[in-house]
Parts: C-alpha cells; structure tokens; sequence
C-alpha cells in the first residue's frame, strides 16, 4: 500500500472518531444544559475541543447555541464538526480506490449534509438534540458501512489504529478536563445528574449502573474509563485494539520500523493493563493521563515517520 | 396538464441537422424514446432531473472550483434525454475511427524512427519541428507494440445534411470517458427498463479492456504486473475520472510524490518500502511529466521517468509526444497520412481547414472572417477561439493581430453548424448543438472502440461550443444494436 493512502485512511479515520466523539458530548452536554440550575459551563467542552483563548471563551461558553453554532458549522474553527467532516472526506477522496464506493458515498453524502445551510438554521431555531441525533446517525452509519463493506487488509488495519488511537487519545483527555476541574466545582462531585451525563456522554451509562452498585464516585468512574476491558470507550480497550491492528501489520519487509512501534505500543498497553485506579490516584491522575496522553502523541508521531513519511 | 406539451413549439432550426426531427416528422429511431417521454406528467420529468442532479452529488461525480479559500462541488450538466447513435451510423463511424487512428499510429512512429513521410514531401517538416508537442528525445525510442495511441477521444461533428467530420483527434490525455460510463448509470436510474426496451449496447466494458491492454504492455514478464494511474491530483477537475477509473480497473491512483526512479527504474513508495511499477496510465501532460527533461518547476511529475521510459524499463500510457499527431495544423494532413499509410480513402471526413501560415489560405480566411472559426494550434478546452460570426469588430482586430504574430499558430475552418438533439430546458424539450467523442482503445490485438461515447451539448441556446469550461454539458449516448 502507498504510504500516502496509509496516512490518508489513519486520517479519515481519525477525524471521523473525533467527530463522532465531539458530537457525543456536544448533545449530553446540551441536555445537561437543560437540567441545570444555574449557568451551565461548556468551558470543559470548549477546553478539550477547541483553541479559543479566555476571553473567547468567556464570551461563548455561558450560551449554549452559540457554543453549538461555533463546535458544528464554525468555519473557523479547525475541530468544527464541519471542518472534521470535511478533512476526513477529502483524505477519503485521495483514496477513493482503497475504500468502498459506500464508504466513499457516506463520507460524501456527510460532507453534503454538514455544509448545507439547512444544519445552521437547525441548529439555531429546531430542537439540537434531533439535529445532533441526525449527525451521530450519519456517523454510525460510516462506522457500520466500513465494517460491513471493507476488505479486511492492511487499509482496514491503517483505519482501525486511527480509530482507537484518537479514541484513547479523547478518553484521556476528556477525564484530566473533568477531573482536573474537580476541585473548582465539588458540588458536582456530589451532583449524580452531572455524572449521569457525563457517563452517558461517552455511552459508559448503562455499563457503570449494571458494575458498580454504589451510586457515583470517583473511583468507579475512572476504573471504567481507563481499565474497564469491556467499556468500548476505554483507555484500555482503545490501546488493546489499536495493539491487535498494529501487530498485522507485521511482515518480513518492514520488521526494523514495525519492531520500534510495536515495542512502543506494548509499553503502553502494558502500563494501563497492569495498572489499576489506586496507583493511578497514589501517582496523581494529572500526571498519570498526562502520561498517557503522552505517549499516545509518540505512537501517532512514529507511525508517521516510519509508515506514512512519503516526501 | 396535458404531458404531450413537452414537444410543443420545438423551434426547428433551419440549415441544421436535427437527431430527432426531419422535416417535422421524429425520425424512426427516436420514436421509442418520443413517446416515453410524452406519456410521463412534466413534474415527473422534473423528479427525474432532480434524482439525477442528486446521484451526481452524492456519489461525487463532481469536480471542485475553489473559491475564497472554499471548495464548492460542481456537477458536470446532465441533460435526462438520451442521444441515439443508430446501429449503421455507429458502424461507419467505428470503421472510420479505426482507420483514422491506424494511420495515426503508424504516423507516430514514423516522425519518431524513419519520417518517411517527411522524405517523401507529404507532410513538411517544418510543420513537425514547429509543433510545441513534438519531443525531440523520443527520436528513436521504440514503444511496445508501436502501439503510441491506447486512448483516443475523437470529436465528431454532424453538419446541416447529417454528414460526420472529424473536429479533432485528442491523442494526449483525453478525458471524459468517466461520464460515458456514469451518464448510462444514471440513465438506468432515472428511466428504469428504457435501456433493455431499446436494445442499447453496454459501455461498462470500457475499463476491462483498457485493463486487459495496461497489463499486456508490461516490460517485465510478470503474471500480475504493477500498473497504476498517475493523477496530478484532487485539485484537478478531472480527478472524479481518475479515482473512478482506478477504482473500476482496481488499479492504484498514484500522484507523482508517490513515485520515484533509481537506476531508471520506477517504483512507488509503500508502507512495506518500494515496489516495482510496470505500466503508468498517465493523466499528467507531456510537460510536466519529468522535470528533468521537460517543465523544471513540476511538482506533479516523477524525476527521472523519461529515461526510464527510453530504457523500456516502463511502459508510459498515451506515449509521450504525441501531441505531434494532434495538433490542429498536422490535422490538415491527416486525410493524407491515411492514404500515404493505408493506401486507402478516408472514411470520416476532416472538417476544411486553412492553416493560416499559408498567404494565400491566410487571406482568404481574413476576407471572410465572419464565417470563420479561427483556432490555436496547441489550443483545447474552447480556449483562445475566434467565433467569426459573433465576435465583435474589435475582437476581430485584436485576434487579427495576434495572428499575424505567429500564424504557425493557428488554423481557420468554416463555421460547421452542428447537429442539434432536444435537451429538457425549463420544462420542454428544446433544441441545442452537440458532438460525440467515442473512446478508442489500441492494444496489442487492435483497436476496440466501446459503443458509446461522450456526448457533449451546448446548453446556451444557440451557442456552438459544447466544451463543459464554457457552459457545456452531457447527454448519455444510446448507440442501438438493431
């Protein structure tokens, strides 16, 4: 496979999951909005997902359309649903021979719904939920079209490591934004609707009510998202997959480039499965997801230098 | 509302061919189609074009203009109402296009080994040696098969009396060939069982021959050669037809940063290192193919491909130089080629051309300039043409002066009024000007030419260029087996 099509389909994937992952949150945190008492903060959304400075962010983070307005159909905003969509099409243009013409029709038909005027309208005058509803659909809809159609080959491989590797990457973030914060906002810490949403943001809801039977802490929450094997949103199942595409990847030609990647990967993956909430908490969790966010970044930077550098 | 309006008042115009009409009767071969479409209720018609302008969008067979930093997809006009090419009609031309491009062939490789023809005073030299698109270093390279010409797109033209003439021959890199094959599946979308019910030859085999012909031309006697097709890119507004065809051939699309040539062998860059490439189908020009040899500030060539290609270590698809077949002031001679070659007469006929280099072809187009279409040489697209008959006197004294520059660089050809072919316009049918590019395909066991083609219609009302950079659109192309 052409280096570049390699990093063309990581890419695709990769805006795709973070697409995905923006919506999701963008939706549970709109009705958590809804819940709230007092102001609502979308400063750990806009954190995580954007580069505004603090008076921007100022400026939006109390008004929840305006926030939907600039994270979906903000031009100017590189993490924009709009703009993720767009990127992972066009890396999905660049590589039209290597995915299926459904695939291709569902990155494009995405492209077309998400630049329509129509979305903007929606989003400012119609229910956002039903519209972000709408969005997630039309990204499900990618995910089940590249499981049912793709040929299961190195491309396939590529997608998959691009998947789980922003996957991690979000998880990690999404819980330093989170937990990081804690201490500003403690009522939260005993606010069960906050957790509530924020578990369902990720789809961990119904997964941490069946496993931990104590109402929400701290420390259940974090075993799911970190460790927790099963939870598809997980630190360590993100890391365990990305693990298991990359080692297909394996074959006598490329064995010196594959070997500093694998070795990196297993690293990771073994630091996280050999690991569990009290060591994470006796480190610091800032520092131990720091980590992790760290080494994440390394992963992506080595797959570029040794699997997608083509200049 | 009565649908049988769709038909009213189509203004027949006079001292042309109409494919419908002849003399307010619709001709036999167009009575099916005539009357399916009469008996569907206009808002129908409407849905139809709508779906239509839908699949394109959705499927991305679109082209990008970028504009404000923004890329906008645009779709290449589709009209719903089908061309029908009759079987006898497709007969002369396939024969005619076979034989035209067999006297190109051999011309090819005559201007590149022995000029024979030269030698022989048929052809001038001057005329080659002046012709931007002869490359000197393919002197003496000998290209498998002698085959220089896999893919030609030849422009037909019909005049007032029905006749075919040949408007150009496109050796290079034609394109176009993406919405013959997409234009007949939206057709069999929007009109289902209309195609079976009249017996219209398949086009979609196109790229399983054109596939069969890349593989037979490989240097090295592999079972499953390396072949690819170069792109210069998404930013190309064929790029549609690239991806398409890479994908129908299962192919790799290849930019020219993915190749790269050691030891005048080319190979592609790969996540497992380098592989060999066999064969390139080249959508990149001549010139900016190898920045060694040709253009120095190409980014969308491969250093080093040309020697390559000398070498025999690849197999280079159309072959590079021959825009020397193509180009419009070699066109006058080619009727000539054909029976130099062949020993035989001209099947298509060339449309009368004046090379303006000559004084006395060159006062005659000036006197009567009005009449006239004066073209560049090199030029396509539409580009840098003079439409005598409705240019303004000023256009015509500011093109004079460019003539008289460098009149090597054009050629003059009376105003040929093209055929005209009803198009759905604002819900009736309506007459507008088009011409056809059948695909031809030269591989080692001859010249295959799919029934089919491009259909290129000029939906400004009366306008006589079809190009799609001037407002040009398409039709699917029904060429009848009965």
């Amino acid at each position: 496979m052409l280096s570049r099509v390699a990093d063309s389909l990581f890419w695709m994937s990769r805006y795709i999951e973070r697409t995905d992952g923006i919506m999701r949150m963008l939706k549970i945190h709109y009705a958590s909005s809804q819940d709230d008492t007092h102001d609502f903060a979308w400063r750990p959304v806009l954190k995580i997902f954007s580069f505004l400075d603090e008076a921007e962010m100022a400026r939006l983070e109390g008004n929840s359309r305006e926030v939907l307005r600039f994270m979906v159909v903000d031009r100017e905003n590189p993490n924009s649903v709009l703009n993720m969509v767009t990127k992972s099409r066009e890396n999905a243009r660049a590589v039209q021979d290597h995915i299926t013409k459904e695939v291709w029709q569902c990155l494009n038909e995405f492209y077309h719904i998400v630049r329509d005027e129509k979305l903007e309208r929606a989003l400012k005058y119609e229910d956002p939920i039903t519209v972000l509803d709408s969005l997630i659909r039309q990204g499900m809809l990618y995910y089940g079209t590249t499981e049912i159609t793709m040929a299961r080959g190195e491309g396939m491989c590529f997608m998959n490591i691009g998947k789980y590797l922003e996957r991690a990457i979000q998880s990690a973030d999404i819980l330093q934004v989170n937990f990081s914060d804690l201490h500003l906002e403690a009522d939260k810490m005993t606010d069960p609707s906050y957790w509530k949403y924020f578990l369902m943001s990720i789809s961990g809801y119904e997964l941490y009510l069946k496993n931990y039977r104590s109402g929400f802490e701290t420390k259940n929450i974090l075993d799911q998202i970190i460790f927790n094997i099963n939870f598809p949103r997980s630190i360590h199942y993100s890391i365990q997959q990305m693990h298991r595409y990359f080692e297909r990847l394996k074959n006598e030609r490329n064995l010196d480039q594959f070997e500093k990647i694998h070795f990196q990967i297993g690293k990771l993956r073994s630091a996280v499965q050999f690991s569990n909430v009290d060591m994470t908490l006796n480190e610091g969790l800032p520092n131990y997801l720091g980590r992790i966010h760290n080494d994440l970044y390394s992963i992506g930077n080595a797959l570029n230098k040794q699997y997608f550098a083509y200049t | 509302m009565n649908s049988s309006l769709l038909f009213e008042n189509y203004p027949l115009p006079e001292g042309i061919w109409d494919e419908m009409y002849a003399s307010g009767d619709v001709r036999a071969p167009y009575r099916s189609i005539y009357e399916f479409l009469q008996s569907i209720p206009p808002d129908e018609l409407n849905k139809k074009e709508e779906l239509a302008r839908r699949l394109f969008m959705s499927q991305g067979i679109t082209f990008t203009v970028y504009s404000s930093g923004e890329g906008i997809e645009k779709i290449f006009p589709f009209d719903i109402i089908p061309r029908i090419v009759t079987a006898a009609e497709w007969d002369f031309i396939e024969r005619g296009i076979k034989q035209r491009l067999k006297a190109l062939n051999l011309f090819l490789k005559d201007v590149y080994h022995d000029q024979f023809i030269i030698k022989d005073g048929v052809v001038p030299a001057d005329l080659i040696y002046s012709c931007p698109h002869y490359i000197r270093e393919m002197m003496g390279v000998n290209v498998p098969h002698d085959i220089y010409v896999h893919i030609a797109g030849i422009d037909l033209i019909r005049d007032h009396d029905g006749t075919f003439y040949i408007l150009e021959d496109n050796l290079r890199t034609p394109s176009g060939v993406s919405y013959m094959i997409e234009n007949r599946e939206i057709t069999k979308r929007i009109f289902p069982d209309l195609i079976p019910q009249n017996h219209v030859r398949p086009v979609n085999q196109y790229p399983t021959i054109l596939h069969k012909n890349l593989v037979a031309l490989s240097p090295r006697p592999v079972a499953n050669p390396t072949v690819v097709l170069l792109t210069p890119g998404m930013y190309n507004s064929a790029y549609f037809e690239h991806t398409t065809l890479a994908r129908l051939m299962g192919v790799e699309l290849v930019e020219g940063r993915d190749l790269v040539v050691e030891n005048h062998i080319v190979y592609m860059k790969t996540t497992n290192g380098l592989q060999q490439v066999d064969v390139i189908y080249r959508r990149v020009d001549d010139d900016y193919l190898d920045p060694l040899v040709f253009n120095p500030a190409s980014e969308l060539g491969v250093s080093g491909i040309l020697s390559a290609y000398r070498k025999g270590n690849v197999a280079i698809v159309n072959a590079i130089g021959n825009g020397v077949a193509d180009d419009k002031a070699i066109y006058v001679y080619v009727p000539e080629m054909i029976k130099y070659y062949l020993n035989e007469e001209p099947l298509l006929k060339n449309v009368p051309t004046y090379q303006l280099k000559n004084p006395d072809e060159s006062k005659h187009v000036l006197d009567n300039i009005t009449k006239m279409v004066v073209k560049k040489t090199n030029g396509s697209g539409g580009y840098g043409m003079l439409m005598g008959h409705e240019a303004s006197d000023q256009e015509i004294a500011d093109y004079k002066k460019e003539i008289l520059k460098d009149p090597r660089q054009f050629i003059a050809q009376p105003v040929i009024s093209l055929s005209s072919a009803p198009c759905y316009i604002n819900g009736k049918a309506r007459p507008r000007r088009l011409d056809l590019r059948p695909f031809a395909l030269c591989g080692p066991s001859g010249i295959e030419i799919v029934p089919g083609g491009l259909t290129r219609v000029a939906l400004k009302e009366g306008s006589l260029v079809v190009n799609s950079s001037q407002g040009g659109g398409s039709k699917d192309t029904w060429v009848l087996s009965v």
